[in-house]
């Protein structure tokens, strides 16, 4: 080895990676050479410079001064957000999720039937209630907002109806868009920040459901045309307004409207055990029909996928019990389900699917799992044949019931197990 | 602290602003040796370290190929420099303004500036390894893999480096001397 060849590989012999015969050929090299031992100094010289102000620099404490920073100045964000506490940077979090989203926007979903039952026939009744809710359910479009659960903290959807169609948008939630057709029971997802995509199959129980949500709303105004009870005059967001109540046996209705033009200002609705709040109300707004088509807006990329959340079953629901106390809690099932507190769990869900390391198919049928259970609880939760009992039960505790319902139409009631083993039980021999 | 770049970058979007740190620990040696080079000055170093690691943060939703975190973190730097040195020369101009007479105070150097300073010459390439070897404590496999070239390409690169310090570095030194 001559003295060029020798210095091309010196930095590779003071940093040792070249292979064993380079490297005595090198060493050999040196013990004869002064010239490139000299080499060798200067080099390993300039490693040690560059190690020591490395090590120097890696020191420094800016650590602490960036951490600090983040922290306040995502604070400031947030309250420029105008959202309280720290839930919208959640939910704006989870949006970045392609899977997440899809998860929420199922969850959210659970609520499609509620937000519909305004347009339907024209009722003909001419009793008072009836009069006041003629607007809605005559109306050719409304807007409105609707949240679920607590005014305070719960997100609200604002929402465009057009006939069978309706756009749906979530506060914090703002690059998501929901289309809905419960014609062709079928809904559009779109992500407007990264221009996708995604049709979803809500055939089946969302179809039906929101039939039933329009019978029932007018089945209760026929109950209570002689006998709704006035709630007498009070000022609803800032508003002068009458109000009437409508109780069903498990179901109530305020409606607070104004009472010189007799147009809805705020509905309450609890239905079992879900309560709903619609507001701002806006009556035959025109409205564009690209806003509620169904056609994937161009720009955008469709995705495939094969969500289906029509005809959730019990199969299923007990798929998201499983997937509520294995992922979410750990092992153990949670204090109270339901819509509110499942809408209220995703972000944890998608903190542990996260956690999983799954590919991600595997990971949004988790999500879309756990959304689709929910639905067929649901169901159950406006008519209040149901109870659940599983808060703090072990996940796989064969002896506890966790959940008992009656399903429609059966004498018998279906009693499932903490092993979510289930058993068909006539309702003398029920647990108690 | 052994997880990928990506990982954590995933982690910090999934809503853990705390796992920035491993981010932070990882590159702040590296980030604060380019910034020091080009700056020539310790504190204004660690200032724009840490306005681009906060802007980083920020930023991370529009970071499109986590594995890349590191080039993009150069870039955001870079950024803040040129918007630095504008601030610092307005400043100047007005305070030559001001007073003739009067020194300006004496810029702290960082401990190893002339290295830095050579460090920040290097063409781009040269740079990212010697960066990522010293200051962000990777093997040559690391970086092979960190900048997706060949390890060969690594190696080349890095005695390349070298020569090119080693030039640079006597060449600061003669002219020290001179003046």
């Amino acid at each position: 080895m001559n003295c060029a060849e020798c210095k091309e590989l010196l930095v590779g012999y003071v940093e040792g990676f070249l292979d064993d015969s380079r490297m005595r050929a090198v060493a050999e090299h040196l013990r004869g050479c002064s010239s490139c031992r000299g080499q060798v100094q200067e080099i390993e010289g300039l490693r040690e410079r560059l190690v020591t102000n490395g090590k120097a620099l890696a020191g420094s404490d800016l650590e602490n001064g960036v951490m600090n920073r983040i922290i306040r100045e995502q604070k400031i964000q947030l309250k420029a957000q105008g959202g309280p506490g720290e839930a919208p940077n959640i939910w704006r979090i989870i949006m970045k999720s392609t899977i997440t989203k899809l998860a929420v926007a199922a969850a959210i979903l659970i609520a499609v039937g509620i937000g519909f039952h305004f347009i339907g026939n024209p009722l003909g009744a001419t009793v008072t209630f009836a009069e006041v809710i003629e607007p809605i359910l005559n109306a050719r479009t409304v807007i409105l907002d609707l949240i679920i659960g607590d005014e305070e903290t719960g997100p609200v959807m604002h929402e465009i109806v057009v006939g069978p169609r309706m756009r749906r948008t979530i506060s914090n939630m703002e690059n998501m868009i929901h289309i809905i057709d419960l014609e062709s029971g079928n809904m559009l997802l779109l992500d407007t920040e990264e221009q996708t995509a995604v049709y979803v199959d809500i055939q089946g129980s969302v179809q039906e459901r929101t039939r039933s949500y329009v019978e029932f709303l007018r089945k209760m105004i026929v109950k209570v045309q002689d006998n709704y009870e006035k709630l007498g005059e009070q000022e609803i967001d800032g508003q002068k307004a009458i109000g009437f109540v409508a109780r069903g046996p498990n179901e109530e209705v305020k409606v607070w409207a104004d009472p010189e033009t007799a147009l809805p200002i705020r509905i309450e609705l609890r239905l079992g055990q879900i309560f709903v709040i619609l507001k701002n109300f806006q009556f035959d707004a025109p409205i564009d029909d690209s806003l509620i088509s169904m056609d994937v807006p161009s720009g955008y990329t469709l995705k495939q996928t094969d969500f289906d959340l029509g005809n959730a079953n019990e199969q299923d629901f007990i798929e998201s019990l499983r997937i509520w106390a294995e992922v979410i809690l750990d092992g153990t099932f949670p204090e109270a389900i339901g819509t509110e507190n499942a809408m209220k769990q995703i972000p944890l869900l998608t903190e542990k699917i996260g956690q999983m390391n799954i590919p991600e198919d595997e990971a949004s049928q988790l999500g879309m799992g756990f959304a689709k259970g929910m639905l067929f609880h649901q169901i159950l939760e406006t008519q209040g044949r149901w109870q659940y009992t599983g808060g703090g039960v072990q996940l796989g505790n064969a002896d506890k019931v966790i959940f008992r319902y009656q399903p429609e139409g059966s004498e018998n009631y279906r009693v499932i197990y903490g092993d979510l083993h289930v058993e068909d039980v006539a309702p003398e021999n029920l647990p108690r | 602290m052994s997880e990928t770049d990506e990982y954590y970058v995933g982690r910090c979007l999934d809503g853990h602003p705390d796992d920035f740190r491993y981010l932070l620990r990882r590159y702040q040696a590296v980030l604060l040796a380019h910034l020091a080079g080009k700056l020539g000055n310790k504190e204004a170093a660690e200032e724009t370290a840490q306005e681009s690691l906060v802007r980083a943060y920020f930023k991370m939703g529009t970071l499109k190929k986590p594995e890349s975190f590191f080039c993009w973190l150069l870039g955001i730097a870079d950024h803040v420099v040129k918007e630095h040195q504008r601030r610092e020369q307005i400043r100047r101009q007005r305070e030559v303004l001001r007073s003739f007479s009067e020194e300006a105070p004496k810029p702290e150097f960082s401990q190893d500036y002339a290295l830095e300073a050579a460090i920040a010459e290097l063409p781009e390439a040269y740079r990212k390894v010697i960066l990522l070897r010293y200051y962000g404590e990777h093997s040559c496999n690391q970086i092979a893999e960190r900048l997706d070239m060949p390890l060969g390409t690594v190696t080349k690169t890095l005695s390349r480096a070298y020569a090119i310090l080693r030039t640079s570095l006597q060449q600061q030194h003669k002219e020290l001397n001179e003046v």
